[in-house]
């Protein structure tokens, strides 16, 4: 799936650079595009703070994000280890964005910097027989590439958790 | 774990609630319970101590190894 996506991604920018530069497209076109853009730009951005649209960003369809997705168990109850990230989540440079209790959800944004617009930090917490299940998932507001930058918040999660468990 | 916490145990002894030694000893209420249900990684000298301070126990009152 991943394979398909990139070979996607890759034909939508060659195809999409040979016919607007070849072709004679009229300017209300590449402004009807530019808009079309910073709209989705702009929508995304108000998006990315709830995590009622999670699914928005999470989806395999929305080929606009790039996605990554891993779970780690901790043997820690639900509801301590839903506070312990809260926890962490504040004490690092992650910002804490929303949260859903009842369903033990988080959402944090990971800080801007001149190569990124931050990432959205997905979290939820399942219990199993006897662990916690951590399900997380970082995705790009608006690149097609993370860079890494997904995996690095993922491993970044890991190791503050893990150095607060040192108390 | 071989190393069983009993920090439950002198909190109930002292009547002191968790919430509590939290504001004495500055360490999050969430960390404390982590540490009570013992499935910290590691303990610092510097949190046992002031821990072992407000209580007024020894450290082997709060950490017991069992085979």
């Amino acid at each position: 799936m991943k394979t398909i996506k990139h070979l996607f991604v890759i034909v939508f920018i060659i195809s999409g650079s040979v016919i607007l530069t070849n072709s004679k497209v009229s300017d209300s076109v590449f402004i009807m595009l530019a808009l079309f853009i910073i709209i989705l730009f702009i929508t995304n951005l108000f998006l990315r703070k709830n995590l009622t649209y999670k699914y928005y960003f999470m989806s395999k369809y929305n080929f606009l994000t790039s996605k990554y997705k891993s779970k780690q168990a901790y043997d820690i109850s639900k509801k301590l280890m839903f506070e312990k990230v809260i926890e962490v989540i504040k004490h690092s440079n992650f910002v804490l964005t929303d949260i859903k209790k009842d369903t033990s959800e988080i959402l944090a944004i990971s800080p801007m910097s001149l190569i990124s617009w931050g990432e959205n930090l997905y979290i939820r917490f399942e219990s199993t027989e006897d662990k916690t299940m951590m399900y997380f998932c970082s995705t790009s507001f608006f690149l097609m590439y993370s860079w890494g930058k997904n995996e690095g918040n993922y491993k970044k999660l890991l190791n503050n958790i893990e150095d607060s468990l040192t108390i | 774990m071989p190393i069983i916490v009993n920090l439950d145990v002198v909190l109930a002894q002292r009547k002191i609630k968790l919430k509590d030694l939290s504001k004495k000893v500055g360490v999050s209420t969430v960390n404390l319970s982590i540490l009570k249900q013992g499935k910290v990684k590691a303990i610092r000298f510097s949190t046992l101590e002031a821990i072992c301070a407000v209580l007024k126990c020894q450290p082997g009152d709060i950490l017991e190894y069992a085979d």
